[in-house]
């Protein structure tokens, strides 16, 4: 994929009644008067506030310090690194394989994209070409914790804005996604089932069941969120027009995934830099328009589409066949050649106890996760541990655009904005 | 080959300031020299072969070992440019003794949080930056964790054959586990 132009069109219809959303706050009968550009000027005084860390909206351990003139935020200071926990230290004194359980407790929202972005670095200093069937489950399982994820987001997004029953729905849903996670890993959510070289294991009979009714009902399920919230007139109210972000300052502040393409640019990285064979899939890039909190909902809402679109032809296409590399630097002898071949026990005691080579060198492996780009810069120096692994997480990018998204508007309206970037704490603080 | 458009770019306008090009695993890496680091990523920034417009990240590398033949820490910027759908990696090179590099705060915005965190992490100075405190950890926190000389994990607890354990981390020598000399 190369010409992926920058700032494209929508590549689908993102809104039926698009005329009226066009036309944003004035066909909503949203009065100029509460623009907050007037209301900054209102008063000298202006008064510190601390919301959080233990605040409900901020979607875990997070502190805004703001600065308040009456009701208008005037200046924004995230305070972070209450769920630091120096990953990045301890993958240096761990084996590949164990970093991966690591990887799972960063954004552990979308555990499964950790896992893969670390593997994907791993196999491309090892120069190793996962199996097929392989490429194929990862990409299932991804695109399946994608919605789980995306669901969690609408849910509390809703949540935060007053609309309890979406939340309830969204909970019911996700909890199936969650049910295929611990029928193929036995866990739930931290399930390390990406490994570096493949799989933890092949999926048993019954996934197939599973996954087939999750994309026969989801579609319908997806149509009943959309009823629930898209054209609700106090949803609308409350968002459209709110937190812009435009499509420079998305770039200048590195924002990528649905907060990037809310902006209205067309940039995926699973369309820029295909990997584990998403070239294979067609699938659209939704994008908004003015890059508000209604355009981040939008695009997410689409996403979930798009992803049960790959998801369906990942599984029909499904070829059969190992899930685990050959390679024997790092795959471990098959039991029965250990009861005859000396070399292979002593082979197995070795890539166990001391973990694989990995040649030296540097990578850098970005994928794209439900918050966007999630990479792994990965650095060995031939031994069996990483010299230096550094993790460019999503959110930590996306959070840095707050204060500049939430200058100027309401502090009732900075708990929809931080809701719209679908911040992970464990991801910004790692 | 990712990273090939900006080294060309930064070797046809900016001659003096590559100093080595390196490729590895489909990615090149330009080592840059740190006067003119604001200059090379304001021309990625601007320039229509480039337009290197995202900051990706900045973080370093440690390599205690490699003094004095070669400066100690690789700080490495990643840039990504949506036009041209490519990724560039600079590197810059500093000692020990004088760990500082300009600050890109002006150049994106974004790069003002990932230089906090580089700060924080591994003592990296940015010069010019206009807040630079630590992001990550506490205020009042001891060190620098990446640094390889920085103990992992464990409390060293002096005995009377290992009294130094006992000095605080300044006052360490060199070597030991800990130390932040």
């Amino acid at each position: 994929m190369t010409a992926l132009p920058p700032f494209g069109k929508p590549t689908i219809d993102l809104d039926p009644v698009s005329e009226q959303y066009e036309a944003g706050r004035e066909q909503l009968g949203v009065e100029h008067g509460l623009d907050s550009v007037d209301l900054v000027q209102i008063g000298e005084s202006t008064m510190e506030l601390n919301m959080g860390p233990m605040h409900p909206s901020t979607h875990g351990v997070l502190r805004l310090v703001l600065d308040l003139d009456g009701e208008v935020v005037r200046e924004c200071r995230p305070d972070i690194g209450y769920l630091h926990t120096g990953f990045e230290k301890d993958f240096e004194r761990h084996t590949y394989q164990q970093c991966i359980p690591y990887t799972d407790r960063m954004d552990y929202l979308a555990p499964l994209f950790n896992n893969l972005g670390f593997s994907l670095a791993v196999e491309r200093l090892l120069a190793i070409e996962v199996p097929m069937r392989a490429q194929y489950l990862r990409v299932i399982m991804c695109e399946l914790c994608r919605i789980a994820s995306h669901l969690l987001w609408y849910g509390t997004g809703a949540l935060d804005l007053g609309a309890t029953s979406a939340f309830m729905y969204a909970w019911r849903d996700r909890e199936k996604l969650l049910d295929i996670n611990e029928l193929v890993s036995g866990v739930r959510m931290h399930t390390s089932f990406i490994r570096v070289g493949g799989l933890l294991a092949d999926v048993p009979d019954e996934f197939y069941v599973l996954v087939g009714e999750v994309i026969k009902t989801f579609p319908k399920l997806i149509d009943e969120h959309e009823r629930l919230i898209t054209k609700n007139p106090i949803f609308r109210q409350r968002t459209v027009g709110l937190g812009r972000l435009s499509a420079e300052d998305a770039m200048a502040y590195g924002a990528t995934g649905p907060t990037l393409r809310g902006s209205g640019i067309a940039y995926d990285l699973r369309k820029a830099k295909p990997y584990s064979s998403y070239d294979h899939f067609t699938f659209d890039v939704p994008i908004g328009r003015s890059g508000d909190v209604y355009d981040r909902y939008l695009v997410r809402m689409q996403e979930m589409r798009e992803s049960l679109k790959i998801i369906g032809q990942a599984f029909e296409a499904l070829p059969d066949g190992p899930v685990n590399t050959a390679d024997r630097r790092v795959a471990l002898p098959p039991r029965n050649e250990l009861n005859t071949s000396m070399e292979s026990l002593i082979h197995h005691f070795k890539l166990v106890t001391e973990g694989m080579r990995v040649p030296a060198g540097q990578v850098y492996q970005a994928i794209e996760s439900p918050r966007g780009e999630l990479g792994f810069y990965l650095v060995s120096d031939g031994t069996t541990r990483p010299y230096r692994c550094k993790v460019r997480a999503p959110s930590f990018s996306n959070l840095s655009a707050l204060p500049h998204m939430v200058r100027g508007e309401l502090i009732a309206d900075v708990v929809a904005v931080i809701g719209s970037i679908d911040i992970v704490l464990g991801d910004v603080d790692r | 080959m990712s990273g090939a458009r900006a080294a060309d770019l930064l070797e046809r306008e900016l001659p003096g300031a590559v100093r080595r090009r390196e490729v590895g695993f489909g990615e090149e890496s330009v080592w840059i020299d740190r006067d003119a680091l604001v200059a090379a990523c304001t021309l990625l920034r601007d320039h229509p072969d480039g337009v290197y417009t995202t900051p990706v990240f900045v973080t370093a590398v440690d390599w205690p070992d490699r003094e004095p033949a070669e400066p100690r820490f690789d700080v490495v910027y990643e840039l990504r440019s949506l036009v041209h759908n490519d990724t560039c990696r600079l590197i810059v090179q500093v000692t020990e003794d004088d760990p500082n590099v300009p600050t890109l705060e002006r150049v994106f915005a974004g790069m003002d949080w990932h230089e906090r965190e580089c700060y924080d992490l591994l003592g990296i100075t940015f010069t010019g930056h206009h807040d630079l405190k630590r992001i990550l950890l506490p205020t009042d926190w001891d060190g620098h964790p990446l640094r390889k000389d920085y103990a992992s994990f464990g409390e060293p607890i002096a005995f009377t054959h290992n009294l130094e354990w006992a000095l605080p981390a300044a006052e360490r020598p060199r070597d030991m586990p800990g130390s932040t000399r």
